[in-house]
């Protein structure tokens, strides 16, 4: 069928022919510009033409809607010679004028004149402007339409100078053709729609309204426009379906029963047909089967997808196209042979899966996208076949089936087979892939070869699934991929090939097992247990007969029934596995699959001491129906990488009772209480958040993480806990696991393993953070601990054990010997006990060390006591304290140091000759009562007098009092300073603390007495006695007189004055003798220098020792007399000053 | 409708159901495969995060079934496997059945007491579900 607009000429026709074939070639020479009508956009587009004699019979039909626009004429010529402007005027313009009227009576405006010139009339210039035939022609009928009237010289007669009158020619056809399509387009159109309104009138033919858009569907494609051509097929697609799926019973659509011809034919889809239109005719001429009317449109759907290089959607469009046609079969209800829509479903998937293969590149994924489930259905398809035949394994086709063989395949047709590669090679983008491989068979072809043995059958299914598993790969649908494997699984089981099938269904298992589809894991468990037991492989049955039971997802029944099975297969395993020499690790298997880790928990006390042992608690599920005995099961711990404080953390957390829910809560949000408040402290408002760091998230990814099927690493187990032969029952089971701590360490637990028989059941990961625990050795050590210690009275005291990892026996004890005068105690805890004698004090304490135990750390309260010294002693006593411990030879000494409670001096005064002795008690750190103070002196002559106030009641003293006794010295005075140079005086008083005011301690103290007998007397007195004036000189008269004798001769003065005060006038220091004499008179001359009462000025007396005449001693020499034995009587006295006469006036 | 399914983020499934007990694994294979198709989808998906569409369409047909997706911005996903007889049943149809699963969905993971990513076992969610099921059965 040739689809080509038609064009009419009229007028000189024998003319017209003879150009005909010059224009016809020249029309597809190049393309023209198409400006089309809405807005679309413009198009380049070739045409192509054919031409026929001007005809009145189609403009009939057109003006009775009954056109059709492939048919329709869409341009008119009317062509001249004249060129006489007479001879127009004569015959030409009225047979153009009716031409005209008859074109415009149709209402079709799209002509053309064209006048024809033999004459090269431009050479001769005598023309009148306006005068040519072709300007009256244009004056006459192109008043309006001045570019349909157009001349060309007559390319036969004038070869050279035609050329580009001729190329305007053929540009305004083709301009002409366009212009006339916008229109009758729009109005081929608006016809269409007319036509479709009707569609649920008694007598409309939806065989007539398809050949109706189909046409204008033609014509797009020959424009150039496949997806517009696309867009009427695909409208009519789904007018169909509309029809048949919803109004299909409808008593109006009389044409559907022309579709509903049984299918005694099920040829499929050919997209390489070398007559496209070839089911066109049939359609329009006998009439079609469903089966076949579809399959022309999808040809013609899918021709048009790949002119406009749309290979991919032919893909994506298939599948839906079978599926819709199947329903739209059993919609109809269309008698057809069993099978038959197998056969054309194979036939039309395997026809698009070889245009696709051809035409595409392997890394367009897209296009592969589409083509994996064709792949897939097109082998699900054969195994209805197969099954439907007898062909798959095992079977051998009866002679019924046999019969349906035969049927089938003259069911399925054949290709023409020298219409290949026609249809392929229109397109240019389509090549042969790999031209040393043999071409391919036509898909009916394959598919009855197929059908025809069982080899075949076998052979095309497994191609098939291989296909379409490597293609699901290809594009990444992985899971489909495992799905097909199933499926090819089964067959080679029924081939009775089980070891290949054991792949497939091991690679099935561990997608599913990776994402947790329990219930389609433990299917697949079912078929490779078949599988193995197929093959013999005891250990593989075994292991896959366990996992089995563990399925809760299963039946008790089935659950049970592999129970034993695993059972009786593990029994003989252990002779089986020493005869056959396995992979290695082959024994082992998930445990995961078979028990569930719910708690770890470490029993003993944290630190566990290095060779005590480690008790640890295992709380494990088991999955299996019923009790199982497993001989060992090890929990390997390893040492920890990770810091301490982290680890310890975690040994606290699962310490705790509620430890499982800890570890449940760690995947629950961590909400948080928010309040906030007001400036003035009132809540603003209270809320939840979940400040939640994006790096935790609570739900555990493993999509990506690829689960193995059976554990091949085996962790380190040097060092584990275990337990031996333990019943295991269904359901949650507490286990103890020991084993001696051997390393010193921080060690965290890492993989458990259960064993029953040869068969090693090992953890991938334990389920939560590993509990840690801490296995140690460490020393013991003891110390004293104090604070400032006071001397003289009860100080506490604490001794601090730390066990370490020593293990001490019952009566282990601390002997703790003390210094001289330090004494020790054990403090006694209560405070009602009355309170204990200084006698409990020992210098030897052993302290018990009961139910102690290691990393014990225990603190012993002592009370420790030290005589308070009795003299002041600038350094602070330095005591010490040995311990022995038992577990150290060598005892420990620890220096102690104490501060005086309190401290005492005494002072010696005169008053003329009598002497008296204070004794200051000077209160330090504690808070002290004293009592009984006494002096003693065993001198013989010495008395010492008490001039204290009696009774004496217990005077407080505390830091920074302090508290002073007063005696008065009597010494005989026959025992003069020579014989007693020393006078020793024993200070004693008791104490107490306010906290025990009963419990009465001394404190004795030793002076020596020296210098105490007065040798000389000081007086002074200044004159005038009364009314000192200020800046007036006074007279001061200074006595020395000897009290005692003495060896002193040689005295020296000096006035010590403050100069503010005071001026000397003249010297201020002198030197007497007081050899032979007793007293010596001095005279000085003073001014006071400040109005007042002002201090006499103070005298000091000094030895003094006249320089020698050798030169060691030239120079004198002055020594203080000590405050004893110089006596100032006038010491304290005052003069009062007055302001001077002159200045008061 | 015969199945339904709530997969979570890990593709594990926390929810299946069908109305037809006899093709039940059948189902959950196709279910578990058509996972294939929406992981392809949400990487398509993944450049514009502004028009994201929670609604994925159809996810691929067989001769029986029609299977329909839907991701909500969890990446939890919903699957809907549908009878391919029913021709009646639209697109929108089909949105409003996942926009009513979704609106469900969120009901039973709002529990304070369920934990994400584990499997729903609330009986009111179970009962809602069999009961849209049901209607559009």
């Amino acid at each position: 069928m040739q689809i080509k607009p038609i064009i009419t000429y009229s007028g000189s026709c024998p003319l017209f022919r003879s150009l005909e074939s010059q224009i016809l070639n020249a029309i597809p020479l190049d393309t023209c510009e198409w400006r089309r009508t809405f807005q679309r956009p413009t198009k380049h587009v070739r045409l192509e033409a054919q031409t026929l004699q001007f005809n009145v019979a189609p403009l009939e039909k057109y003006k009775q809607g009954d056109w059709s626009i492939l048919e329709h004429p869409i341009l008119h010529i009317f062509v001249t010679e004249c060129n006489d402007v007479d001879t127009y005027k004569a015959t030409i313009r009225e047979e153009i004028d009716a031409w005209l009227k008859v074109l415009t009576s149709y209402g079709i405006s799209d002509w053309m004149i064209l006048l024809v010139e033999t004459l090269d009339m431009r050479k001769t210039k005598n023309f009148m402007p306006r005068t040519t035939v072709l300007d009256k022609i244009r004056l006459d009928f192109g008043t309006k339409n001045d570019d349909r009237c157009i001349s060309v010289l007559n390319p036969a007669k004038f070869e050279q100078k035609s050329t580009e009158s001729f190329r305007c020619l053929v540009q305004r056809i083709r301009f002409l053709m366009l212009t006339s399509y916008n229109r009758n387009i729009v109005k081929y159109e608006e016809l269409i729609r007319s036509k479709r309104e009707k569609r649920n009138h008694e007598g409309w033919d939806f065989r007539q309204y398809f050949f109706m858009q189909e046409d204008l569907a033609l014509i797009f494609e020959k424009l150039e426009l496949p997806t517009e051509a696309l867009i009427q097929y695909d409208e009519l697609d789904a007018m169909f379906s509309q029809f048949i799926m919803h109004t299909g019973f409808n008593e109006k659509q009389q044409w559907l029963s022309h579709f509903k011809r049984p299918l005694s034919a099920f040829h499929g889809i050919c997209l390489t047909r070398l007559d496209k239109f070839e089911m066109r005719e049939k359609i329009r001429e006998e009439g079609v089967s469903l089966l076949e009317f579809r399959n022309y449109l999808f040809e013609r759907q899918a021709y048009l997808l790949l002119t406009s290089n749309e290979i991919p959607e032919i893909a994506k469009r298939l599948l839906d196209f079978l599926f819709s046609t199947l329903r739209e079969v059993e919609f109809i209800k269309l008698e057809c042979q069993e099978g038959a829509l197998c056969c054309w479903e194979f036939v039309c998937a395997l026809e698009v899966l070889q245009l696709c293969e051809q035409a595409m590149e392997p890394n367009e994924v897209t296009c592969f996208q589409h083509c994996a489930p064709i792949w897939n259905l097109a082998k699900d398809k054969l195994y209805e076949l197969g099954k439907l035949c007898g062909l798959l394994p095992g079977c051998t086709p009866t002679s019924e089936q046999l019969h349906i063989v035969v049927q089938l395949s003259s069911g399925i047709g054949d290709a023409p087979p020298d219409q290949q590669q026609q249809f392929l090679q229109a397109t240019p983008q389509l090549r042969d892939r790999s031209p040393n491989r043999k071409p391919k068979k036509s898909a009916a072809q394959q598919l009855k070869e197929a059908l025809g043995s069982n080899q075949a059958f076998q052979k095309l299914y497994l191609e098939l699934a291989e296909l379409a598993i490597s293609t699901y790969k290809h594009v990444t649908r992985l899971r489909s991929a495992r799905l097909v494997g199933l499926d090819l699984g089964n067959f080679y089981c029924s081939l009775n090939e089980p070891h290949k099938a054991v792949g497939f269904f091991t690679d099935l298992l561990r997608e599913l097992k990776a994402e947790n589809w329990h219930m389609l894991s433990s299917q697949t468990l079912l078929e490779l247990a078949n599988c193995y037991r197929k093959m013999g492989d005891s250990l593989a049955y075994t292991k896959t007969c366990s996992s089995i039971s563990c399925c809760v997802e299963l039946e008790t029944l089935v659950r049970t029934f592999y129970f034993d099975e695993f059972l009786k297969s593990l029994k003989t395993l252990k002779t089986t596995l020493s005869a056959q020499p396995s992979s290695e690790n082959a024994n082992f298997c998930v445990l995961e699959d078979h028990f569930r880790i719910l708690d770890i928990e470490v029993l003993n006390q944290k630190p566990i001491i290095q060779d005590d042992h480690v008790l640890v608690q295992l709380k494990v599920e088991s999955l299996y129906p019923r009790g199982i005995v497993a001989e060992t099961i090890k929990l390997c711990y390893e040492l920890q990488a990770t810091p301490l404080e982290v680890a310890m953390e975690n040994v606290s957390l699962t310490a705790t009772p509620s430890a499982p829910k800890v570890k449940e809560s760690a995947s629950r949000l961590k909400v948080e209480l928010q309040l906030v408040y007001k400036q003035d402290n009132r809540l603003h408002s209270a809320s939840v958040a979940c400040d939640m760091p994006k790096s935790k998230q609570p739900v555990r990814r493993t999509s990506s993480t690829k689960r193995k099927l059976s554990p091949s690493v085996q962790g380190d187990f040097t060092n584990f806990v275990q337990a031996e032969n333990i019943a295991l029952q269904p359901g949650v089971n507490c286990i103890e696991l020991k084993a001696k701590a051997t390393r010193v360490g921080n060690w965290q637990f890492k993989q458990l393993c259960v064993s029953m028989s040869s068969l090693e059941f090992l953890s991938e990961q334990l389920p939560f953070a590993a509990p840690c625990f801490e296995i140690s050795t460490k020393p013991a050590s003891a110390s004293l601990e104090f604070k400032t210690l006071i001397a003289g009275i009860v100080q506490p005291i604490s001794l601090n054990v730390s066990g370490g990892s020593f293990i001490f026996p019952p009566d282990a004890k601390i002997t703790l010997r003390c210094s001289k005068n330090l004494r020790l105690r054990l403090a006694l805890d209560t405070k009602d006990t009355p309170p204990r004698d200084d006698a409990t004090f020992e210098s030897l304490l052993q302290v018990p060390l009961l139910q102690f135990k290691s990393f014990e750390e225990r603190s012993i309260a002592l009370e420790v006591l030290t005589d308070m010294p009795g003299r002041k002693v600038s350094k602070h006593h330095e005591l010490h304290i040995a311990l022995s411990c038992p577990w150290s030879r060598t005892e420990l000494q620890i220096p102690i140091e104490f501060q005086p409670a309190m401290e005492a001096t005494c002072r010696l005064h005169t008053c003329g000759t009598q002497k008296f002795l204070q004794v200051i008690m000077k209160g330090l750190d504690a808070h002290l009562l004293l009592h009984h103070a006494k002096v003693k002196c065993d001198v013989p002559g010495v008395q010492l007098l008490d001039l204290n106030p009696m009774p004496q009641q217990p005077i407080e003293i505390y830091k920074s009092l302090t508290v002073t006794y007063l005696y008065e010295i009597q010494v005989e005075p026959l025992k003069t300073e020579h014989e007693l140079p020393i006078v020793k005086v024993h200070f004693v008083i008791k104490y107490a603390t306010l906290t025990q005011p009963e419990v009465w301690r001394s404190y004795g103290c030793a002076f020596d007495l020296v210098d105490y007998t007065t040798l000389f007397k000081l007086q002074a007195q200044l004159e005038p006695n009364e009314l000192c004036r200020l800046r007036t000189v006074c007279n001061m008269n200074l006595k020395i007189s000897k009290v005692h004798e003495n060896p002193y001769t040689d005295l020296m003065y000096e006035v010590l004055n403050d100069q503010n005060l005071w001026a000397v006038c003249g010297r201020s220091a002198g030197v007497v003798s007081m050899k032979d004499v007793d007293s010596h008179s001095i005279s000085l001359d003073v001014m006071p220098l400040s109005t007042g009462f002002l201090p006499m000025p103070s005298i000091r007396l000094s030895k003094y020792t006249a320089g020698g005449k050798s030169k060691t001693d030239a120079h004198s020499k002055v020594h203080p007399f000590p405050p004893g034995q110089v006596y100032n009587s006038t010491k304290s006295m005052q003069i009062h000053v007055i302001a001077s006469v002159a200045e008061n006036l | 409708m015969s199945f339904v399914a709530v997969i979570g983020k890990d593709n594990a499934p926390m929810y299946l159901t069908t109305s037809d007990m006899e093709q039940e694994l059948d189902l959950q294979y196709h279910v578990h495969a058509a996972l294939d198709v929406v992981e392809e989808k949400c990487l398509i998906g993944k450049g514009v995060p502004e028009s994201k569409e929670l609604y994925l369409g159809l996810l691929y047909s067989t001769e029986n079934h029609k299977i329909y997706g839907f991701v909500t911005n969890s990446r939890v996903k919903f699957i809907v496997v549908i009878d391919s007889s029913n021709v009646a049943l639209r697109e929108n149809e089909v949105r409003a059945i996942f926009r009513n699963l979704h609106i469900l969905y969120t009901d039973a993971v709002c529990n304070p007491f369920y934990i994400p990513g584990e499997s729903l076992t609330s009986k009111k969610f179970d009962r809602a579900v069999q009961k849209l099921m049901s209607g559009n059965a």
